[in-house]
């Protein structure tokens, strides 16, 4: 273990790592942009520059391995004229139109001019034109101008992702990020972890088509969230608007809308990526909801519903649930309370792959597309869905269920978040809530269990499945009336 | 006092070139290859590699790193495969030396070549050769052709078991390929992008492997040092730098071409009488002495210098890579300097934030002042630009377009106040050497 100095203070390093390294896991401060903890070192952007002590000159600490007693200087007079010049260098051909940047109030080019330039530029000669809104895939749009070429993207293309899709091209300041086979944009159209370059820029050059100029970020809360879309339940933060900028005037839905979902750097289950799939959360969740407990069909009273479900419940000799995947430990554990031994349990799939998506890859997807399924069997086991002849009840929560398929003539409760044919066709339904709007953990194949909190309100006339299975519980068995 | 003993040693230009003088036949009667079988038969790799490391042969691409110390870090018997690289991508603007190699003494190159890959332990060999040699190619790819045929390239050389091909891998137009891991990964199929040190490439280099790059002057002179031994090279030049260099001169000289002096040969004395002295019989302004990199000295700081990097580094200068300017008086330098720099900025690869942004910031600085634009607080600009380019790039070029701009500009800065004050060149903007009326 050598000891290393930053700015005279010792620290223990590891051989194998790098004085940034260090520095950046004892809270040392030293700048970066190109380098990022899970890519390869590119070393060219050159703001991270340091020195080590009694030499003249500057070196990059991102690729400076460590020896023992080394002695480095991370803020000495001559790194900062070099931080400074470094920032005149990148900001030379930047437009620093920050005004109108979606980046802008989380950009790290913004935080560092601020910090180690600040002053306008000292250039007279014109800026380097280049494309403003190049279309780089389904997804992602390109500002070139904007561009200071760290080749993050590149790298996680080449190294996370493997789709090989982009490239650098053109020398010197003309230097393009683009389609690195000719102006192919289907490559990185099937790069299921696209996005994610979109979050490692370090400027405002790769944007989110679908959000471009909608949103300003400090508008936005961000809430830790975890991905329902598979079983590998990966961090996320849900950002949505704060309730202290709530809009009043246009449609309510702007602010509990879902504006954006990034990765939250969990190292146990996704580091700091997720896929696509789970940007495009607001499609899963934002789907029209049923907002009215029903019985048969006709919209009623919560409590009503409630007392119809007793009834059910309170008659049936034999009867079923099937069990959702998307539940929370939470919620399952408050139907093993509550019905667990009244009930047969069968878990059922909400979610199958969808057409077109990535079943499962060796990175993050993982086939089984319901975020609790290994908690849910553990809990009711792994048996396949078989309804004995006397089955006089069926009780069905969430999606994924084909009631085609359920005995004909048994009665259904039925507990769902959304407008579906099938709930008028329950004899009770209950509208429940979604995984943002309320509190929980969901525990991913691996066995890690991750917390979700509530991200925005319930809609009205929504219940937790959580109270509905809680006011069920205590129904003696066959008690006809 | 300057040495009295008449340095007119050759190593390389030992021969008259005549149209068949690069053929094998020819080069065996001059000796070719009498090296490699002395080395095969009756060397080690470890007392090949003992001999060059003892010759003091440094690098004359340009940094002039000692060769023997290059290739020390490699362990010939280590297993694993290593890699050499002969560096023929003479891009440095001014430099034509390799390709008087190429052309003319292929053979020289490709029997060094194999001394090299034996002390190395080298089953694979590369040239990378710039994309713009086009009689080199195919000289040096006949050379190869004649070689194997006769059984001096590929398995078993001469009947030893030692065995190593050369391929010749042509590069696509790019000066910064002529820097060693820019080259690599060229090779290797990827864009021209230098690497960060560390990892050596004599650690890390072709495919991740310990690899050897050296230019190609530098490796025709292993076999003439493996022949002769490393006490005869030491007594050429001088013995901190030992050996001749080959200079390639142009510009407003009299009869340019590449002529191999001995170090330590006088300057005057190549420029004057070598080379005729300067065209029309102008003076001499100043001398670019090692290709446009390296800091330009006026016609009076040479009149008394050797050719030997230990007189041309305290000047403020370097050899460099031997590709000499010679510029005559009525030169103009702000001109002069436009030319280089927008060759600067054409061919920075754009990897690292200095050298990209700041080419073109000094290119269209310089562009500016020639509009007649100019500010006189813009050469302090383009002083400090290039300083702190200086070092904090990835490979040398940062560096290089820096030396050449301070160079210029600290010695002819009133050149550039002339025109940014009058609107205009003080030499009506002459990069032509003139016949005077």
């Amino acid at each position: 273990m050598p000891q290393i100095f930053l700015d005279g203070q010792a620290f223990e390093a590891r051989t194998e790592q790098t004085v940034l390294q260090v520095a950046l896991e004892h809270g040392v401060f030293i700048p970066r942009l190109c380098w990022h903890p899970k890519l390869s070192v590119a070393g060219n952007c050159r703001i991270c520059v340091v020195q080590v002590e009694g030499r003249s000159w500057v070196e990059i600490a991102c690729n400076m391995p460590v020896s023992e007693g080394l002695r480095v200087l991370t803020d000495s007079p001559l790194v900062r004229e070099h931080r400074k010049a470094t920032m005149q260098f990148i900001t030379l051909n930047h437009p620093v139109d920050c005004g109108i940047c979606d980046k802008a109030g989380e950009c790290t080019l913004q935080d560092y001019h601020v910090a180690f330039n600040g002053e306008a530029s000292i250039s007279r000669e014109p800026k380097v034109q280049a494309t403003k809104f190049h279309r780089l895939s389904e997804r992602i749009t390109l500002d070139n101008e904007r561009c200071i070429l760290c080749t993050r993207c590149v790298r996680f293309t080449r190294e996370v992702s493997k789709s090989n899709a982009l490239g650098v091209k053109n020398r010197g300041d003309h230097s393009l990020i683009r389609p690195a086979e000719g102006d192919d944009v289907r490559l990185l159209d099937d790069d299921a972890y696209s996005e994610n370059i979109v979050d490692i820029c370090p400027v405002g050059a790769l944007l989110s088509t679908r959000l471009l100029y909608k949103e300003r970020v400090w508008y936005l809360q961000a809430t830790p969230s975890v991905c329902p879309g598979c079983a590998r339940g990966c961090a996320i933060d849900v950002w949505h608007r704060k309730p202290e900028w709530k809009l009043r005037t246009l449609d309510a839905r702007h602010n509990t809308a879902i504006v954006r979902v990034t990765p939250r750097d969990n190292p146990a289950v996704n580091g700091p990526w997720i896929c696509n799939k789970g940007r495009d959360l607001a499609l899963l969740l934002e789907r029209p909801r049923a907002d009215a407990a029903l019985r048969k069909g006709r919209a009623v009273a919560l409590d009503e519903a409630l007392a119809a479900a007793r009834e059910l419940i309170g008659r049936a000799r034999h009867p079923v649930a099937l069990v959702s995947s998307w539940g929370s430990d939470e919620e399952l554990a408050a139907l093993d309370d509550a019905l667990g031994d009244r009930f047969t349990c069968f878990v059922k799939d909400d979610h199958l792959p969808a057409d077109g998506e990535v079943v499962e890859d060796d990175l993050l997807i993982r086939a089984d597309k319901n975020p609790n399924g290994r908690t849910a069997r553990a809990r009711f086991g792994h048996q396949a869905l078989q309804f004995a002849p006397d089955t006089d009840l069926v009780l069905v929560w969430g999606e994924g269920c084909d009631f085609g398929r359920l005995p004909r003539g048994v009665p259904v409760i039925f507990l769902n978040a959304f407008l579906a044919a099938e709930n008028g066709h329950a004899e009770v339904f209950f509208p429940t809530s979604v995984h943002t709007e309320r509190d929980g953990h969901f525990t991913n194949a691996d066995g890690v269990r991750s917390a979700f909190s509530r991200c925005v309100d319930r809609p009205t006339g929504v219940v937790d499945a959580e109270r509905v299975f809680r006011a069920l519980a205590s129904v003696p068995a066959g008690v006809a009336p | 006092m300057a040495e009295l003993r008449e340095r007119d040693a050759k190593i390389l230009m030992t021969f008259p070139v005549t149209a068949s003088s690069h053929l094998l036949a020819e080069a065996r009667a001059r000796g070719a290859y009498a090296a490699l079988d002395k080395a095969l038969r009756t060397m080690t790799p470890q007392q090949v590699a003992k001999e060059v490391l003892a010759s003091g042969l440094q690098g004359r691409g340009g940094a002039a790193f000692p060769t023997g110390r290059k290739w020390a870090v490699i362990q010939y018997d280590d297993g694993q495969p290593h890699y050499l690289c002969a560096n023929a991508d003479e891009g440095e603007p001014g430099t034509f030396k390799d390709r008087w190699i190429l052309e003319n003494s292929p053979h020289q190159l490709v029997e060094s070549m194999l001394i090299a890959a034996y002390a190395l332990q080298v089953r694979h060999a590369f040239v990378y050769m710039r994309g713009e040699f086009s009689a080199p190619f195919r000289r040096l790819q006949g050379a190869l052709d004649e070689a194997r045929a006769a059984g001096l390239v590929g398995e078993n050389i001469l009947g030893t078991g030692f065995g190593c091909d050369i391929m010749i891998y042509r590069g696509a137009g790019s000066y910064v390929c002529g820097e060693a891991s820019a080259l690599l990964s060229s090779i290797e199929g990827k864009r021209g992008y230098p690497r960060n040190r560390p990892p050596r490439l004599t650690v890390k280099g072709l495919y991740q492997q310990p690899t050897v790059v050296n230019n190609v002057e530098t490796l025709s002179n292993i076999a003439w040092i493996v022949q002769h031994g490393a006490e005869a090279f030491k007594a050429v030049g001088t013995p901190k730098h030992p050996g001749t260099r080959l200079i390639s001169i142009s510009g407003h000289i009299a009869r340019p071409g590449v002529y191999e002096i001995e170090v330590g040969y006088r300057w005057r004395q190549l420029i004057y009488d070598d080379c005729g002295g300067m065209q029309h019989g102008a003076a001499l302004k100043c001398v670019i002495p090692g290709g446009i990199s390296t800091k330009v000295l006026t016609g009076a700081e040479i009149e008394t210098l050797n050719l030997d990097p230990a007189e041309v580094e305290p000047a403020g200068s370097s050899m460099g890579s031997g590709g000499m300017v010679a510029i005559a008086e009525g030169t103009c330098m702000v001109r002069l300097l436009q030319v280089m720099l927008r060759f600067y900025h054409h061919e920075s690869c754009g990897q690292c934030t200095p050298c990209r942004e700041g080419m073109g910031w000094l290119h269209r600085l310089i562009d500016r002042i020639v509009d007649g634009q100019g500010r006189l607080d813009d050469l302090d600009m383009m002083a400090r630009i290039s300083r702190l380019q200086d070092g904090n790039t990835i490979c040398g070029m940062g560096d290089a377009a820096g030396y050449a701009t301070l160079g210029i500009l600290a010695k002819y800065r009133h050149e550039f106040e002339h025109w940014i004050r009058e609107g205009r060149s003080m030499y009506e903007g002459n990069l032509e050497c003139r016949r005077s009326s």
